[in-house]
């Protein structure tokens, strides 16, 4: 094979994407493209620039299974002819008028939530949001009442430690009542 | 030698059930006999799981495509190299490898503790051989390498492109080592909770084994942060995947271990939670597993979907069952008398520290999960991407850098309002001091500026130390800076070795905030086409292509295309980016074509390339390029190297080593194990 054959093959196989066996990998799935189209609005003028756009597609999952966002994938995973189907679609729509949150709504309906990138700050999905910085704070105030227990018992061991003998009775009823502030058997961490 | 590596798979998992069984039995009945028997058998069955590694192997590089492993991923005119590496490119390879490592860590487990330890030992080698049990049979059972094709094909499908590349010759085995090293923790562990022996003489025994695992997962991760980043062409070096989240997971949990373990040591605190540190550990490397082997959670390099998910649930399952009946049991056995004098010292500061390490863990993994928690409740399927995880953990690792800056200017035990004002002053100098001059200089971005203000806190902190310790030796010793930097890292390398690991951490975070100033250019030329851009430094860059070429290679047929670049003028060195069609031994095509990225590095910022493709028609064809300009990529990697350096100074021995004890013979007298029990 040639220069001029392989990159004419190259590109079949860019534009065609035969299936092909893969190790490690999840598998390419080819039949997941759904078209996403929604009538353009009257007088339309794209919303977007070029930045926001690619942002937007940043926002899109490929669906081919590479778990790439549309952006990333279209431009790094040249074999993929799902990412660029969906690219043409956000095109479409942006040329279409529409915004970027009716961008991600169209597509929302046509593949479901699992197209966004991230879940939508809505329900449920606020617990995956919020979950780990609230068992970050409740571990953060959990640590620091048993910090300030610990403390306690520090200071009220080092307390019977320096009384005066004398003034404290025996050795043996010190003993005692130093095992009783410290709460020997306790739960202590 | 194939034949005899299929049968000593077989008699490798008779020897570990043996070892298993009568090492129980001997911690049980305080048989030492039992104990050595079982003793032997680890060693034997580390032998037979070498001769079955070196079946495979020999299929391998004779290409012997009888084998299915052989035929699926290798081919004839595969280099040696990954014929070698393909031993663990697949499931059931991977499987054996696994074996390997974990019969040869408990091989050495039980060698190094042959006169220590001895009343833990029966039952570290049970847990250890019952674990190695699992996986031979599951290996043997539900993934063997050495299942039989009935016709064999004349070459193999070769090994997938993006695994042919150095780093992934030696990324999956460092993550292995890694991951397996936890096992003997957990073993420890178990050990210790049996035995109900407690104290620090199971940590003091684990210590250094969790070291391993943390040097060999942070080798393995930045292995495969690099493979991302050279061979996937995205050009970045994370994205949440489920199989990149379940290696970070053991290896947080192992660094709080790390951490949380020298409070134990000094203040005798926080049994429970060490505990439960180690098993969480293993028990996440075993999930982690599960995770890529099962298909459960989609993922962009899971194995493909097979049934050792589900052994691997079940392990699982059984894992966590048993360790929490211990802990749960032991709960008497492993409370403490702590105290602590005051909420200003080190020991609340590393407490801080492990909270936020199992908060980013935590998060990390119900990240990973949420999809699945989701779709239960909900009956929805949803995408937990690159934004979700960068929204919660960005400000957790903020935190955490910040910590590891606070940690070593307070005092063990109790820190003074003075001490603190001494100690701090430089440091908060320093950070707001970095903060101020790069605002200055018109840096906007609030993660990037919050991480560069907190890197320069914890290097002024990191250098503080230093100098204190360079000078004090100096003084003392009248030694000259070289050899008193040398001293002072040798004779305190716990100390010392860990203020490199934080630095190196600290320089990768600030290169990993570097991407925040990425810039990306696609373009369209033709040989000799040129076009101009704007680096985040301000410079200007012109591209020239070299026009496209191609040839043919070992295995494959390759188109690339070249860039002269001009920095300011000046000619740099060609950038060129292929893309590539592998074959087989017939010129079949084996796989889809790839792409290797181009790459020219600095220490500013790495010019990264990938050729998108050439459209057919021409004999002077357009190159579809990307080109981004990656700022301070490279202290990624040196922030890694630096971390492993830190953590190889940590865990070199010592000179003062502990004296061994007289012999296992003469602790595992029964007057000996009824005192400890």
């Amino acid at each position: 094979m040639r220069r001029r054959e392989f990159i004419a093959a190259s590109s079949f196989m860019m534009m065609q994407a035969v299936e092909q066996p893969v190790q490690n990998f999840a598998p390419m799935d080819q039949g997941a493209y759904r078209p996403v189209k929604l009538t353009a609005k009257a007088g339309a003028t794209p919303q977007l620039t070029i930045e926001a756009r690619d942002a937007l597609e940043h926002r899109l999952k490929c669906m081919c299974g590479c778990s790439l966002d549309i952006y990333t994938c279209r431009t790094t995973d040249f074999t993929c002819p799902l990412s660029p189907a969906m690219h043409r679609d956000v095109v479409g729509l942006i040329d279409g008028g529409h915004t970027a949150d009716e961008i991600l709504d169209a597509f929302t309906a046509v593949y479901g939530e699992q197209v966004l990138m991230a879940p939508k700050k809505t329900g449920f999905n606020w617990a995956g949001y919020v979950m780990p910085f609230v068992a970050l704070a409740t571990g953060a105030a959990g640590l620091t009442l048993l910090l300030k227990r610990w403390t306690a018992r520090a200071a009220a061991v080092a307390a019977v430690s320096t009384l005066p003998v004398a003034a404290g009775g025996t050795d043996d009823e010190l003993a005692r009542l130093a095992a009783a502030v410290r709460d020997d058997g306790g739960e202590d961490e | 030698m194939i034949l005899l590596g299929e049968l000593s798979l077989w008699v490798a998992l008779l020897m570990a059930t043996w070892s298993g069984l009568v090492s129980f039995a001997g911690g049980a009945l305080r048989r030492p006999d039992l104990v050595a028997s079982g003793e032997r058998a680890t060693y034997a069955a580390f032998g037979f799981v070498v001769l079955s590694s070196l079946g495979l192997w020999t299929a391998l590089l004779q290409s012997d495509f009888s084998l299915s492993y052989v035929a699926q991923y290798t081919s004839l005119n595969l280099p040696t190299v990954y014929k070698f590496s393909a031993f663990w490119g697949g499931q059931a390879g991977s499987m054996l490898f696994w074996c390997l490592i974990l019969s040869m860590y408990g091989a050495i487990a039980v060698f190094a503790n042959r006169s220590q330890h001895r009343v833990l030992m029966p039952w570290v080698t049970g847990t250890m051989a019952t674990t190695l049990v699992f996986f031979l049979v599951t290996t043997a059972i539900a993934s063997n390498p050495f299942e039989r094709l009935p016709f064999p094909p004349p070459d193999g499908r070769g090994l997938n492109p993006q695994l042919q590349i150095p780093a992934m010759a030696i990324h999956p085995p460092n993550l292995y080592l890694g991951y397996v090293a936890t096992t003997v923790p957990f073993a420890f562990a178990i050990a210790a909770l049996i035995t109900r022996r407690l104290d620090a003489e199971w940590l003091g025994a684990v210590r250094k084994w969790a070291l391993v695992s943390w040097f060999f997962l942070t080798i393995g991760i930045v292995l495969g942060m690099w493979w991302a980043y050279v061979e996937l062409g995205w050009g970045g070096v994370w994205m949440w995947d489920p199989v990149e989240n379940a290696s970070l997971l053991p290896w947080l949990t192992g660094t709080a271990f790390l951490h949380s373990i020298m409070i134990q040591e000094k203040r005798g605190m926080l049994r429970k939670w060490n505990v439960t540190l180690v098993v969480s550990t293993f028990l996440l490397a075993i999930l982690g597993t599960f995770i890529t082997r099962s298909g459960v959670i989609q993922s962009v390099h899971s194995f493909a979907q097979s049934g050792v998910g589900n052994w691997f649930l079940v392990a699982l399952v059984i894992a966590f069952v048993v360790s929490a009946v211990l802990v749960s049991t032991r709960l008497k056995d492993l409370e403490t008398p702590a105290q602590l004098e005051s909420m200003l010292s080190r020991e609340a500061a590393f407490l801080y520290n492990n909270l936020v390490l199992i908060g980013i863990a935590f998060s990390v993994l119900w990240g990973t999960l949420f999809p699945i928690l989701s779709e239960w409740v909900r009956g929805e399927k949803i995408t937990v991407g690159a934004p979700f995880f960068n929204a919660v953990n960005i400000p957790l690792a903020l935190l955490l850098m910040a910590l590891t800056g606070v940690g070593p200017l307070i005092a063990w035990r109790r820190a003074s309002p003075k001490n603190l004002q001494r100690q701090f002053t430089m440091p908060l100098f320093g950070g707001l001091a970095t903060g101020a001059v790069l605002l200055a200089l018109g840096m906007r971005d609030v993660y990037a500026l919050v991480c560069y203000t907190i890197g320069g806190f914890v290097i002024t902190t990191i250098s503080q130390e230093f100098v204190k310790g360079l000078g004090a030796r100096r003084t003392i010793h009248g030694e000259s800076w070289p050899v008193a930097a040398l001293r002072l890292i040798g004779r305190n390398r716990r100390r010392y070795g860990g203020y490199i690991v934080h630095f190196g951490v600290v320089v990768m975070f600030a290169a990993l905030a570097g991407a925040a100033f990425k810039k990306e250019f696609d373009v369209q030329l033709k040989a000799g086409e040129s076009f101009t851009a704007t680096d985040p430094w301000g410079d200007e860059w012109k591209f020239t292509s070299q026009g496209v070429s191609y040839f043919e290679a070992l295995n494959r047929k390759v188109l690339a295309v070249a860039l002269r670049p001009e920095k300011n003028g000046v000619v740099q060195p060609l950038i060129r980016s292929e893309k590539r069609q592998h074959v087989d031994a017939f010129d079949r095509n084996t796989f889809e074509p790839s792409t290797e990225v181009g790459i020219l590095e600095t220490a500013g910022q790495d010019v990264y390339m990938v050729f998108a493709g050439a459209p057919p028609g021409s004999d002077d064809p357009v190159a579809e390029i990307r080109v981004t300009f990656n700022p301070l990529m490279v202290w990624v990697w040196w922030g890694g190297i630096i971390m492993a350096l830190g953590g190889l100074i940590v865990m070199w021995p010592q000179a003062d080593r502990i004296t061994r004890e007289s012999g296992y013979a003469a602790e595992m007298k029964p007057q000996a194990v009824g005192a400890a029990s």
